[in-house]
């Protein structure tokens, strides 16, 4: 079976069910509609910032950067649960919440075991969620809009609903900028990379393609259906809970409703890279490229004066159009 | 050994167990009775109480003290709170079919509670409006325990001439991210906001961007309108509330701006929070305002205890409001902490 996920191809046993996929290279000496499309949109997003005042400057790009981190952090990690065929969590601003009230709460501690009680409380709970769906086969929808309200509720009579405070300020040092640039676009930066070798180098990513790609197929193989969803679901646990982190020093309090738009924000970002709802292809690369297009568009709106419910209606639009871009480009592929 | 069907049911039961027992063992806050405290006038009484939802930290703390502070009357509070605009008219509407004696409501969409405001005045049931104000169809249908939003707004813009004053400078351009724009709460501080501000036309509003009452959404947008304007295009700021200031602040710290002291960008605030006056103190945050929730919901409940205790209190009360910065931010440091 070849998978068309941009990171070359990957080597397993035959699975049964599973059609042949053409690779990008493959799929027609052509232009396909995605890669047409993105291109049109890239024309006109260059027409529209180089027109737009102060886009193209150092302050701008370091904007978008910073404004994408956050988001992008967590959109890395999301991938890798789409590409396993989990679709999407939605439980993701709620965990990032719990999370980042953990790390203030337990600044007294100090900040390198505040940040490993937050990063395990993250972990755990995702890696939880994803043990349900990848032994069990729960519908990750139903299974993590249960988990959101359970997570949600539980914060809510954790906190009382009041906001949690730090009782030290150690955790200002993630607000630093080496370089000039937040020190959360240096974790996205690494994030990226991680999530990409992981899924092009190792075995544990190149089955997460094939388990995405026909999952009865792969467990009938004898692929370790379970433990490599687990896997994803525990990094992108990992990727959520340095969201919270970093949301948490930011704003130097944690309310509740911190997560905000988080959720629909890194699934935006996650579709927009290309990658298949359904699962079996994407690439931590193209996600973080899909969340820095949604960063620069809001960026280029807002210079140009738009409001923000526009900036919301551009990327709803840029979500559905990619989406129906890429299931046009899969059904296609499977016939 | 279990099979993976046991299994499942077993965690079925399991978890449905687990909520039966939550139910049966939680505390239920929501609704009071205390026949034993010191004042039994209002026993028999019921409130419907469709205020914000304990997980906003305003809407938390305000429900705590408006709870206990009715708690020894005897009246009976329905818990019916939620921060969600369509949430809030159902339980409207359920709260007019249970025919309580009062219905306290604080409105997260004035449009959409226009119509079930009506329906109560029909079934007549009285609805005491808390916070903001109700779409001005119905004004007249509702008594209010308002706070004084265009007074909150008249406060943020004198913090900022009097920090931009207090740096010698001449001239400034300033940026707003509001509340949700659609909100008359917000409408009402950007119109006292607008009249203090007229009086300074030096500083100049080159921004106002509707940032929802969203913390990170008022980063996002900082961050950027920061680099739209350079460390020399935009000298104050004003975030709507605390937690939408901050992120301001942030912003600024990570875009190498300076912030406060001589020459670093103003930034305020028009409602506290605990973590503003920390930031006031830092002189991080040139100044915020009272509308804590601990202050309106006292003065909520002391309505209440009027209404239902057959006196006829005005139709509309304002609470005071107070502005504060580092002038006097020990006198509000406790006041503003509760959320």
């Amino acid at each position: 079976m070849s998978t068309d996920n941009g990171r070359g191809t990957a080597t397993a046993p035959p699975v049964q069910g599973a059609g042949p996929h053409p690779s990008p290279s493959s799929a027609g000496r052509r232009p396909t509609a995605f890669a047409a499309g993105l291109a049109v949109l890239l024309l006109v997003l260059v027409a529209l910032a180089v027109t737009a005042p102060r886009f193209a400057t150092v302050d701008n790009v370091r904007a978008i950067l910073a404004s994408t981190a956050f988001v992008g952090i967590t959109a890395i990690g999301a991938t890798l649960v789409m590409i396993a065929g989990s679709v999407v969590s939605l439980a993701t601003a709620q965990t990032a919440t719990v999370v980042a009230m953990l790390f203030l709460a337990t600044q007294h501690l100090g900040l390198g075991t505040a940040t490993l009680v937050a990063v395990a409380a993250g972990v755990a709970v995702t890696a939880l969620q994803g043990a349900v769906v990848g032994y069990w086969n729960a519908n990750p929808i139903v299974l993590t809009i249960a988990a959101g309200f359970a997570i949600g509720g539980g914060a809510t009579w954790f906190s009382g609903g009041t906001p949690v405070y730090p009782r030290t300020s150690a955790f200002e040092v993630l607000n630093s900028t080496p370089l000039g640039l937040p020190l959360s676009v240096y974790v996205l930066l690494v994030t990226a990379a991680v999530a990409q070798w992981v899924l092009s180098r190792t075995t544990a990513g190149r089955q997460l393609y094939l388990i995405g790609e026909n999952r009865p197929a792969a467990t009938a193989a004898g692929l370790p259906v379970g433990r490599v969803t687990v896997l994803a679901w525990a990094f992108f646990g990992a990727c959520v809970a340095m969201t919270g982190i970093f949301l948490a020093s930011f704003n130097t309090s944690a309310t509740v409703t911190l997560g905000g738009t988080l959720t629909l924000d890194a699934i935006a970002a996650v579709l927009v890279g290309g990658t298949a709802i359904a699962g079996g292809h994407g690439s931590a690369l193209r996600t973080l490229g899909g969340a820095l297009l949604i960063s620069a568009i809001s960026d280029v709106l807002l210079l140009r004066g738009f409001s923000t419910g526009v900036q919301i209606l551009a990327k709803g639009v840029l979500v559905l159009a990619v989406v129906i871009t890429v299931h046009v480009r899969t059904t296609r592929s499977r016939r | 050994m279990f099979g993976i069907g046991s299994l499942r049911h077993a965690l079925l039961t399991g978890a449905l167990g687990l909520a039966l027992l939550t139910t049966a063992c939680a505390d239920n806050t929501g609704s009071s009775s205390s026949p034993d405290g010191d004042s039994s006038s209002l026993q028999g009484k019921t409130i419907a109480l469709v205020g914000y939802g304990s997980t906003n930290p305003w809407g938390a703390y305000f429900n705590k003290v408006f709870t206990e502070r009715l708690e020894p009357t005897g009246v009976e509070i329905t818990d019916m709170t939620t921060m969600d605009p369509g949430t809030q008219v159902q339980k409207f509407n359920q709260a007019i079919a249970q025919r309580p004696d009062l219905v306290v409501v604080s409105i997260l969409d004035t449009q959409a509670m226009a119509v079930p405001i009506k329906k109560a005045r029909t079934a007549g049931i009285p609805v005491l409006a808390v916070d903001g104000p109700p779409d001005p169809s119905v004004a007249d249908d509702v008594m209010a325990v308002l706070s004084d939003n265009e007074k909150l707004g008249e406060f943020a813009a004198q913090n900022i001439i009097e920090g931009l004053e207090a740096q010698g400078r001449d001239s400034g351009k300033v940026i707003v991210l509001t509340g949700t724009k659609s909100m008359l709460v917000t409408q009402h501080r950007m119109k006292g906001f607008d009249r203090v501000m007229a009086t300074a036309p030096q500083y100049q509003v080159v921004e106002e961007r509707d940032a929802n009452w969203d913390p990170k959404l008022s980063g996002d947008i900082a961050q950027q309108l920061l680099a739209k304007y350079g460390r020399d295009g935009v000298q104050a700021a004003y975030g709507m509330a605390d937690y939408m200031a901050l992120p301001i602040v942030q912003a600024a710290k990570q875009a190498g701006f300076p912030v406060g002291g001589k020459n670093g960008l103003v930034v305020t605030s028009s409602n506290c929070f605990k973590a503003g006056i920390d930031a006031i103190k830092a002189g991080e945050l040139y100044g915020t305002a009272t509308e804590d929730p601990g202050t309106i919901a006292e003065q909520s409940a002391d309505y209440v205890q009027r209404f239902l205790g057959g006196e006829n209190p005005p139709r509309t009360e304002t609470v005071k409001e107070e502005r504060v910065t580092a002038a006097n931010v020990d006198q509000f440091a406790e006041q503003c902490s509760h959320a």
